[in-house]
């Protein structure tokens, strides 16, 4: 290719270092974003040993640990929710599992609101309620339903009054915390949600063991 | 042919520029989708599936803007053939392995239920544009350019060149 010396180039390499300079500038900044920000203040009840999740029953030895990868905004979350939570929930209080939640938010900037209102809740001791009621009232994937408003309001119906609670929702004190969640997710190799490891390894998800009530209490109790 | 090549780079051009930039803007809003979609692929180590993740929808917007633009036609052609080739291996290799999952092109990817997946449309996509992209390499003189043409002849009175 013949380059003939002028000014016309000088334009045309101007353009090409503008275009990929600025994505250059934009690039570094989102790579170190993604890196674990160890500083970010972490929830009551999170272990950053255990992928930054919200830990039950962290103490026991000798029951099968359940991480549990969700996306308060996954429809499909929603529906195992529906299936297994009672029994997940069950587990908890009978001190059967450790069970750890990893609210993921891959969905969009209200899984991140929701992801940070759920960590608040964990500050109230009221995680598994708060869990299970923005499960059951999804909306349109980032319609601007879940609002820190919404959210805030939705605490008071799981039964928080705190001043706190709604100005952590309020301040998205836990975003940090939220994208610490997603670094770790996606370092143990998660690619859609819900995933359900038991004892670090996943279910089986061809033999229906997420979607059959029977099959995945089966799948937990096997280990 | 001499009068029609330029018009072709630059259909080649706005064709293959356009689909990047269109398919890097929709990943740009969603980088852990994006990540997401490479890991499904089990291809690479996750650490780098994750860093392509990111990089790749920057290089496509990088890639697809100049294309369009018509600067540095000849490298942004043959980045961007080399980028569909790589990802026509990736969906290859998830076809013949029966992985269940989204090609994660424009947006989107990760895992979908058995069944679902759909292989052959993007195949077929990617194997277009990586044509018109080693065509870029091939020819890469194109009408409304940035880059200089090598004969001035080929930008004034084209009538006159046979």
């Amino acid at each position: 290719m013949a380059k003939q010396p002028g000014k016309d180039n000088f334009t045309r390499n101007l353009v090409i270092a503008v275009v990929v300079g600025v994505l250059l500038i934009m690039l570094v900044p989102t790579l170190l974003s993604r890196q674990t920000d160890s500083s970010a203040s972490i929830p009551a009840n999170v272990s950053a040993d255990r992928g930054y999740g919200v830990v039950f029953n962290g103490e026991l030895t000798g029951v099968p640990v359940v991480d549990i990868y969700e996306d308060f905004q996954c429809p499909v979350c929603a529906q195992f929710t529906q299936l297994n939570g009672p029994y997940i929930e069950s587990l908890i209080a009978e001190k059967k599992a450790t069970v750890v939640y990893h609210t993921l938010s891959f969905l969009g900037p209200e899984s991140v609101n929701a992801a940070n209102a759920a960590a608040c809740s964990a500050d109230e001791g009221k995680f598994l309620d708060y869990h299970r009621l923005l499960m059951m009232n999804q909306k349109q994937e980032n319609s601007g339903a879940w609002d820190n408003t919404f959210l805030a309001s939705l605490g008071q119906t799981a039964g928080i009054t705190s001043q706190k609670f709604s100005s952590c929702v309020n301040k998205g004190e836990y975003v940090g915390w939220v994208s610490n969640v997603a670094a770790a997710g996606a370092k143990a190799n998660v690619n859609s949600t819900p995933t359900v490891f038991v004892n670090g390894k996943e279910i089986d998800r061809n033999a229906s063991e997420y979607f059959d009530a029977a099959k995945f209490k089966a799948a937990v109790e096997r280990g | 042919m001499k009068k029609i090549q330029p018009w072709l780079g630059l259909a080649a051009r706005l064709i293959l520029g356009g689909t990047l930039i269109v398919a890097g803007y929709l990943k740009f809003d969603e980088l852990d989708k994006s990540q997401m979609a490479v890991r499904a692929y089990e291809m690479l180590p996750i650490s780098l599936a994750n860093f392509l993740g990111i990089v790749v929808p920057f290089f496509e917007l990088a890639v697809g803007i100049l294309l369009v633009i018509g600067a540095a036609v000849r490298i942004s052609g043959a980045l961007s053939a080399l980028l569909m080739i790589g990802f026509m291996i990736a969906i290859s290799q998830a076809w013949a392995r029966g992985l269940s999952i989204d090609c994660g092109c424009f947006g989107g990817g990760g895992q979908v239920p058995e069944g679902e997946a759909n292989y052959l449309t993007p195949l077929l996509r990617d194997t277009g544009l990586a044509l018109l992209g080693i065509y870029l390499t091939l020819f890469p003189h194109t009408k409304f350019g940035l880059d200089k043409s090598p004969a001035p002849a080929t930008q004034l009175g084209e009538s006159n060149n046979g």
